[in-house]
């Protein structure tokens, strides 16, 4: 008895009692943020997401030149990556510089064009350049007819991030067209992300819709839809759409591709997204609250959309979070086996066309920088997704 | 026994349902696309320098039946399927389908399960250790590869293995047969050259799949070992491997079995490009050149369908094998 007397009662400081008080007030987002923070990976992976992101939407500032065909350098086709050096044989220099190159071709070289890399000739790096002119903020729609076409420019500009005081320069190299490789993957990133962007978009629609209705009302209504969505599951979705890609006309322009590409996308990756929702409103839908909001006599659609969407909206998230790779990865694979995307858009698929070529083994390496960018991208979804997940289960920490 | 029965029943009923299903979907889509066969069959003769009308055409359409209603046109289709596993006549090709896929279908069968195979082979081992050690380092490393899996898609893979092997051995390593073999009927020196050369697409096929078996076999082996009845068996005596394999690894790898059908499905999904970087023409020519290129609705709805029914099969066949294995499930059933 007396040793709990003496034991000293732990008074709760001022501090503490705070850092309690924010716990049991904290919002489910500031939870979820709280859990999220300790988990290094995940930040990690969130601020390379962030950067990549970021990347995405400043393409046409970071990169130097124009990624289609306009942009070209004739003079340095299938080029090596210039690095920028500090140093050389000729001394130390602050600003970073690169060698300018020559193109000749005489009998020595059986008249074939030649690059010669100049090393007295110091190309220096500058920033903050004027070159070709771009919109930050560039949305056009081009459907066919005239009626719906829609075209926004916003934020012109023609500063780019970095340049050299003569000549070219090109961070990644140049392929066979001399398009700058650099600037290519910056803008390749921006599509990649766009598709898998509506494509998620689309598959949440039709997930939520599916999965809500057959979670919501359960029964036979509930078999049906299981039974379908089972169905459309077990089609191997890869080739299916290469059966339909294949009829997809040539003449369509880029921007029809890159919308019919998202869509398909998107109907692709609602059966597991329908799923998930499903069980989460079934397991939801037989609590009290959802039993006193209907005994008030609330609509069916009020429900669903004020008291068991809510309930979940976190797992949604993370739900999306992890579907989104997948939609990056199918439009890569389609795009590089040439049903996806095609050339004047720069998606990451795009880019990786033409690497299986002989000759791009041996000798161009440098074309498949491309696909360490897509492999980060990726990883960092993951990462974040996975991050979300933990975060948002409220049980992660009991669970092991 | 005859519940057992009926249980088979209703099961292969419901994986005839879904076949039926999935057949109307791709039919369906197959419809969706624009020009049909006679079109562009006579489309290719156009281009072989006979002039086509629109009354051949429709004459062409009559000829092949095209001129009936869909409904009446996909139950002739799903019956020369199912009762006589006859998928008709290629649009183009005009070649019986049944001889066009063959072997190929076989083939390229065999090297997704193969691939099937050697993923679980590796992640069940792989994913229990990985459960049951304390050790972070190899956690980690494990949770960073299955995550590769994902970052570095098969046809990377396989790009990069080509890329190191063109440096290194100046040899691709592409193609399943070698030249003297490729046309020559089977034989035993022919089976022989292709599984020397078939390890490596099952290898990289498998990859992705490995890496997603790796984490589920993990996931549930780490959920299961918590369990009270683990510990009782611990303190029963019974300790190692003897007790991680008939306690804790039997609940586990249920779900697993039951989820082959999916793994199968993703490892088709990556089959033709795999097959594209690789020249495995035996296999890839069977997706590739008649999905993507040809633009042959007939060849491509049978490619899919005999997919879908691969799949199909597999979820039916571990069905009935879990039934079979699981006590609970038997009792389920048995009632």
């Amino acid at each position: 008895m007396t040793d709990i007397a003496e034991r000293p009662i732990a008074l709760e400081s001022d501090d503490e009692r705070k850092r309690k008080e924010a716990y049991f007030t904290a919002s489910q987002t500031q939870l979820i943020w709280a859990r999220f923070r300790k988990n290094r990976s995940a930040m990690i992976a969130g601020v390379v997401l962030i950067t990549m992101v970021l990347m995405g939407i400043f393409a046409p500032f970071l990169s130097p030149y124009d990624p289609t065909i306009a942009g070209r350098d004739k003079d340095y086709e299938n080029g090596a990556p210039q690095i920028p050096m500090f140093w050389d044989h000729n001394g130390f220099s602050l600003r970073p510089f690169i060698y300018g190159v020559e193109r000749t071709r005489s009998i020595e070289t059986n008249f074939r064009w030649v690059t010669t890399v100049n090393k007295e000739d110091r190309h220096y790096v500058q920033f903050f350049v004027r070159g070709w002119e771009y919109s930050l903020i560039d949305f056009v729609i081009d459907l066919p007819g005239d009626r719906w076409d829609l075209g926004i420019k916003a934020l012109t500009s023609d500063i780019h991030l970095f340049g050299v005081d003569k000549g070219k320069i090109h961070l990644f190299g140049t392929d066979a067209s001399g398009k700058d490789i650099f600037s290519r993957t910056m803008h390749a990133i921006y599509t990649s992300l766009a598709v898998g962007t509506i494509g998620v978009f689309i598959a949440f629609v039709l997930a939520l819709v599916i999965g809500g209705v057959a979670g919501y009302y359960g029964g036979w209504i509930d078999s049906v839809l299981q039974m379908i969505t089972d169905a459309v599951r077990t089609v191997p979705a890869i080739p299916l759409f290469m059966a339909l890609a294949a009829f997809v006309p040539q003449e369509w322009s880029s921007e029809m591709r890159f919308f019919f590409i998202s869509i398909i996308l998107g109907f692709i990756g609602w059966p597991t997204l329908a799923r998930r929702v499903r069980t989460h409103l079934l397991s939801e839908r037989s609590q009290e609250y959802v039993l006193a909001a209907k005994l008030c006599g609330a609509s069916p659609g009020h429900v669903i959309r004020r008291h068991l969407l809510p309930s979940f909206t976190s797992y949604i998230i993370v739900d999306l979070v992890i579907s989104f790779p997948y939609m990056v990865l199918s439009e890569t694979a389609l795009s590089f086996i040439g049903l996806g995307l095609k050339d004047p858009v720069n998606s990451l698929g795009v880019l990786l066309q033409n690497v299986s070529q002989a000759d791009v083994l041996l000798n161009y390496q440098w074309y498949f920088i491309p696909a360490g960018f897509f492999v980060v991208l990726v990883l960092a979804f993951v990462f974040v997704g996975d991050g979300l997940r933990d975060a948002a289960d409220p049980y992660a920490s009991t669970r092991k | 026994m005859l519940q057992f029965a009926r249980f088979a029943a209703t099961r292969a009923a419901m994986a005839v349902f879904t076949l039926l299903l999935v057949s109307l979907i791709v039919f369906t889509l197959m419809e969706l696309v624009p020009g049909d066969c006679a079109e562009r069959y006579l489309a290719f003769k156009n281009t072989q320098g006979q002039s086509i009308t629109v009354e051949d055409i429709e004459a062409e359409r009559i000829r092949l039946g095209l001129d009936r209603p869909f409904l009446e046109r996909w139950t002739s289709w799903l019956g020369d399927v199912f009762l006589h596993g006859d998928f008709g006549q290629s649009c183009i090709l005009r070649m019986d389908i049944n001889n066009l896929l063959g072997d190929k279908f076989l083939i390229s069968l065999g090297i997704c399960l193969a691939a099937l195979v050697f993923a679980y082979l590796i992640a069940i081992p792989v994913g229990i250790i990985a459960a049951t050690s304390k050790s972070p380092l190899l956690n980690n490393v494990l949770r960073f590869v299955s995550y590769l899996g994902l970052a570095m898609p098969n046809f990377l893979l396989a790009l990069i293995i080509i890329l190191v092997s063109t440096v290194i051995f100046g040899d691709t390593l592409t193609g399943l047969f070698s030249k003297e073999y490729r046309d020559a009927p089977w034989s035993f020196d022919k089976f022989m050259d292709f599984l020397s050369r078939a390890w490596l697409p099952v290898i990289i096929l498998g990859w992705s799949a490995t890496a997603f078996a790796l984490q589920t076999v993990r996931a549930l082996m780490s959920d299961e070992i918590g369990k009270l009845y683990v510990t009782a068996a611990e303190a029963r005596g019974i300790s190692g491997a003897r007790l991680l394999w008939r306690y804790p690894a039997r609940h586990a790898l249920g779900p697993i079995f039951n989820s082959l059908g999916f793994d199968l499905n993703r490892i088709f999904n990556e089959l033709p490009i795999v097959a594209l970087i690789m020249t495995l023409t035996e296999a890839g020519a069977l997706l590739i050149e008649a999905l993507a290129r040809s633009n042959d609705q007939q060849l491509a709805g049978a490619i899919i369908f005999l997919l879908t029914a691969s799949i199909v099969a597999v979820n039916f066949l571990t069905d009935v094998l879990l039934a079979l294995i699981d006590p609970r499930i038997r009792k389920g059933i048995l009632g």
